[in-house]
């Protein structure tokens, strides 16, 4: 089943090579997103059932566990519901004479290879692979993010290249340290193996782990978009296309976190307390979330709007794994879940505005509601739940966040962070309300929804965010907490 | 051996210094040259000695690997993109020559307290090759935010590669194989990206100076 | 009595052995420009030429000029009678150190930028104030250097760093020795001024750094000034030479034989040493007066390194 899951992408990168018809690019886009869905469904169930999946092939090098599957999973409905979108999209671009057929193919190649890293990066055990896949995954989409060849696109390209590239190479002088710790406790063929590492973890060199643990979270921070080392999320987020800005958001700064994640795991077995490694990253999640508030407040274009968002929600999931309670780690894995759907859900929602306005600046949208009706409801209610408004998802989570600061009585950090989601609130309000009243006074724009395919997968993902947000299904909850029980591993 | 690899060590980070101080690009390109035949050459000398003691060939087909890629083929092609892009940018960095000199030895003297008082990492010579290799590392770091011109911001990243591998060279004898072979194969795309990148920029915005990009601010 | 006999011989090999070597660079030079090139013996026949004309001095000059070329000849003498030939030989002047070496030639250069303002002419001090740039900038490198060397041979004393660097079997494959060896190529190549730092064969005074405070004199005075910088260039290749190619006896053999044939070895060295020069000379342009400093801050910081590399090795 892992192999279909991963062959799928390539197969789909290479029919698209060779085929060159429009629809019927778009027929394998959609269903190679669909078939890869349902090859993860029936892998959750094995996980769901056995705990883990480990296939022998290539030495043993892949492995799926409670963990993986859950951002897996997320990495796949996100997927389908944006190449659902992106038929619609295209279409329309392709309409207005913004792209030549022929960008199609390059889109939906580059597109699918970046998908194809992402999930290599979560089904590996071996840390080596991983970075190789996460680094793969800048640049299988530098190109998307320079796709329209603007002034713009390209310097958000150029900066995310190269401040990716040189984190990933940072994170690989941690995962050299990391190798260096175990290099008396491991034999050759285990050497960065993560079961290995976090069986044998209590019997690696501390003190090179610190260093190693040091440069991985720089590493990774900086893919994940943690402050400092986030300059290039809000360039790239917001000049890419909108699909392709869900992807970057809601998919690949989990996949950075999950490697994080990961060598926390490790680290924490080994020093046997989180109080270095959650020091470490409470100071970059507060320090995230705070950059994300002061830069909200002054923001005039809107997709801007939603990457600095998406820096501070990422800040949120730092501080809650570095309190390390069960608790809270059942609140950031959650949070992940609900912050990728909402935001996701927020960036597909403004490719139709960009779509049908043609600007980007918050202050020439107005009359949203009236012109893009379904839209743009989605957009308001998807605004007012990425700023932590009940009954949606990400209020859950970032309430459970929040009862397992105040339960470790840490009250200054919970009162903080309490203080700047209302202040984010208060931003996000003043700025983005102003679209959605008034009336629209240019006359070229017509009222009327566009991409009909593409309002299906946001509404879709609207509904989702919903659910959660009012009861977690009883299956969800287990694969959460069994998730949470592999980072924590018995430590408090 | 080991007095070979002590001297390849030292100087691998004199050639750091070398790129440090030299202002044209194409001596980059040669420069880094030179430091990549000499890490193919460490690498080589510790394939052969773990040939002998173990019968692996794993360090000398990445010996030979790294002389493919780093000596032959990405200097040829950074030396095609300088070739195609115009000069405008006359003085390529902010600070001049020997501030930045100093800067680098401050670099390794910096490196040097900070390994030296962490143990684990300490164990007489390998101590002096990791604080070479780290600090080869920062040299990397340092060049690539001092220089105003795209090549030289890749230069730099390829300098931080360098120093990386030759840091697990030295510290742990190696990664393992296949990471090894994935490294070389994402440095090799990632050049080839950068230089289209590099084009493409030339083109919207004429110049290859790295401080015109300053259109997306806040 | 038989130290005496030493110093004789040292000096005489020195003097003479030193025009040679400026005769194999331009030789070497000439032959990659495609060109026959003067003979290897020009600058012997050029020195004669000079001792048969007057000499001719500006009577606005005082007597700093007339005394300047007997300074600078008999400071390079001098110390060319500090530095290590061959171990064989030992001149008595064991108090010998690398700190008496530098100063005696600060001295000389001291004397003749003097003597170059002295004549009031405007390219006279134009280099004198260019030497004094170089000079200064390059110094520290020149004095780290050697004492990290002295560090590890826990002696300044020149004979002694020969007799250890011989019982150390490869000396250049060590990361000290290497660096030092380096960096001590671009001390030569500034104290001596040779491209890239000045050019020796240029006419063009508004590029002369060396030559321009050559102009003035004539005659016996500039044999004597062309000699003491021929001295120079040779004593400070004898330092690289000896200090980091210390091999310098064949096994088995002893007497007056062994001390001819370590001569003919020293000799030897020399020839391969100029002839690198030469190469380099040949492959680099001069560099704009106004980035020496970046070749001298290089010196300097990889003379530090080696340093560094010293404390840490600790051998």
């Amino acid at each position: 089943m892992g192999f279909v899951l991963l062959a799928v992408p390539v197969v789909a990168v290479v029919l698209f090579l060779l085929i060159r018809s429009k629809k019927l690019q778009y027929a394998i886009s959609v269903s190679a997103s669909t078939i890869i869905m349902i090859a993860a469904a029936l892998l959750t169930r094995d996980v769901m059932l056995f705990g883990v999946v480990e296939y022998s092939a290539l030495g043993g090098v892949f492995y799926i566990d409670s963990l993986s599957i859950l951002v897996l999973d997320i990495v796949v409905i996100i997927g389908l519901m944006t190449s659902i979108y992106s038929v619609g999209y295209l279409e329309e671009e392709l309409k207005h004479g913004k792209l030549d057929p022929g960008r199609i193919r390059i889109y939906y190649v580059l597109m699918y290879s970046f998908i194809f890293t992402m999930m290599l990066a979560l089904t590996v055990k071996n840390m080596g692979i991983m970075w190789i896949a996460i680094e793969a995954t800048t640049l299988a989409s530098t190109f998307l993010v320079g796709f329209y060849n603007g002034k713009d696109s390209i310097e958000a390209a150029w900066k995310y290249i190269i401040i990716c590239s040189v984190g990933i190479a940072i994170a690989l002088l941690g995962i050299t340290f990391l190798q260096l710790s175990s290099i008396d406790v491991l034999k050759g063929s285990q050497f960065l193996d993560w079961t290995a590492l976090y069986n044998h973890a209590a019997a690696l060199n501390s003190s090179t782990l610190r260093f190693a643990f040091i440069f991985i979270v720089i590493g990774f921070g900086t893919k994940a978009g943690l402050a400092p080392m986030h300059t290039w999320l809000p360039d790239a987020h917001s000049q890419a296309p909108s699909p392709i800005s869900a992807l970057l958001s809601g998919v690949l700064l989990n996949c950075a976190m999950y490697g994080i994640i990961r060598t926390i795991a490790i680290v924490n077995r080994s020093l046997g307390s989180s109080v270095f490694t959650g020091r470490i990253m409470i100071t970059f999640g507060i320090l995230s979330i705070l950059t994300a508030a002061i830069f909200i407040l002054t923001q005039k274009d809107y997709k801007r709007l939603l990457a600095y968002s998406s820096i501070e929600h990422m800040g949120i999931i730092a501080v809650a794994i570095g309190i390390f309670t069960p608790l809270s780690v059942f609140g950031a894995l959650l949070h992940m879940i609900n912050h990728s759907f909402t935001k996701s859900m927020l960036f597909l929602s403004s490719g139709n505005i960009l779509q049908k306005y043609d600007t980007k600046e918050i202050s020439k949208i107005k009359g949203m509601l009236k012109i893009l009706p379904v839209t743009g409801t989605v957009f308001l209610l998807g605004l007012f739940a990425i700023a932590g408004t009940p009954p949606f998802g990400v209020f859950s989570s970032e309430f459970v966040i929040i009862t397992a600061i105040f339960q470790k009585n840490i009250f200054w950090i919970g009162i903080l962070i309490a203080v700047v989601l209302a202040v984010i609130f208060a931003g996000i309000a003043h700025t983005m309300f102003k679209m959605f009243y008034g009336t629209n006074t240019s006359a070229e724009i017509t009222a009327g929804e566009i991409n009909i395919p593409g309002v299906i997968a946001i509404v879709v993902l609207f509904v989702l965010i919903t659910v959660t947000g009012l009861f977690i299904p009883n299956p969800l909850k287990e694969l959460i907490e069994k998730a949470g029980n592999i980072i924590i591993g018995g430590q408090v | 051996m080991s007095d070979y690899l002590d001297v390849l060590s030292v100087l691998i980070l004199l050639s750091s210094f070398i790129l440090m101080a030299n202002k044209r690009t194409k001596s980059h390109i040669r420069t880094f040259r030179i430091q990549a035949a000499m890490i193919a050459l460490a690498a080589g000398i510790m394939g052969i000695d773990s040939l002998y003691k173990e019968g692996q060939f794993d360090l000398l087909v990445v010996c030979a690997v790294i002389i493919a890629i780093k000596v032959i083929y990405i200097p040829h092609l950074l030396k095609k993109v300088d070739a195609n892009v115009e000069y405008k940018v006359e003085k390529d960095f902010f600070l001049n020559i020997p501030i930045l000199i100093i800067g680098c030895c401050f670099i390794v003297v910096f490196t040097y307290f900070s390994i030296s008082t962490s143990e684990g990492i300490n164990a007489g010579t390998l101590n002096m090759r990791v604080v070479n290799s780290v600090s080869l590392i920062l040299i990397g770091l340092f060049f690539m935010i001092s220089r105003k011109k795209a090549i030289g911001q890749i230069v730099g990243f390829l300098v931080i590669e360098n120093g990386i591998f030759v840091t697990a060279m030295f510290a742990t004898q190696g990664m393992p194989f296949i990471v090894d072979m994935g490294m070389f194969i994402d440095l090799l795309s990632a050049v080839m990206i950068l230089g289209i990148m590099v084009f493409k920029i030339n083109e919207k915005f004429k110049s290859v100076d790295i401080n015109k990009l300053k259109n997306l601010r806040g | 009595m038989i130290n005496v006999v030493y110093a004789v011989i040292q000096i005489v090999v020195l003097v003479l052995a030193a025009p040679l070597v400026n005769g194999i660079i331009k030789k070497v030079k000439a032959l990659t420009q495609k060109r026959k090139g003067a003979p290897l013996f020009q600058m012997y026949y050029d020195l004669f030429k000079m001792c048969k004309k007057t000499v001719v001095v500006s009577d606005v000059s005082s007597w700093i000029l007339k005394v300047t070329p007997y300074i600078v000849f008999s400071t390079a003498v001098a110390a060319g009678l500090l530095v290590p030939v061959t171990t064989l030989i030992q001149p008595g002047w064991f108090t010998g150190d690398i700190i008496i070496v530098v100063a005696i030639f600060a001295l000389g250069r001291f004397f003749m930028m003097l003597a170059a303002l002295d004549t009031a002419s405007t390219f006279g001090g134009m280099g004198s104030s260019r030497e004094a740039m170089i000079s200064s900038l390059i110094e520290p490198s020149i004095l780290v250097t050697l004492f990290t060397i002295g560090l590890t041979a826990k002696s300044t004393a020149l004979f002694p760093i020969m007799n250890f660097m011989k019982s150390t079997g490869t000396p250049l494959i060590h990361p000290v020795y290497i660096i030092a060896f380096i960096t001590f190529f671009i001390i030569i190549i500034t104290e001596t001024s040779r491209i890239p730092v000045d050019d020796p064969s240029t006419h063009l005074e508004l590029t002369m750094v060396h030559e321009a405070m050559l102009l003035e004199y004539s005659g016996r005075n500039l044999a004597l000034m062309e000699l003491g910088a021929a001295i120079k260039q040779l004593v400070f290749i004898t330092l690289l030479v000896n200090i980091f190619i210390p091999l310098d006896q064949l096994i088995g053999v002893a007497g007056i034989a062994a001390v001819a044939i370590s001569l003919g070895i020293y000799l030897i060295k020399v020839v391969c040493v100029s002839i690198i020069i030469a190469v380099i000379e040949v492959s680099t342009v001069k560099l704009r007066l106004f980035s020496i400093p970046n070749l001298a801050a290089l010196s300097f910081i990889l003379s530090f390194l080696g340093f560094l590399q010293y404390f840490v090795f600790g051998r």
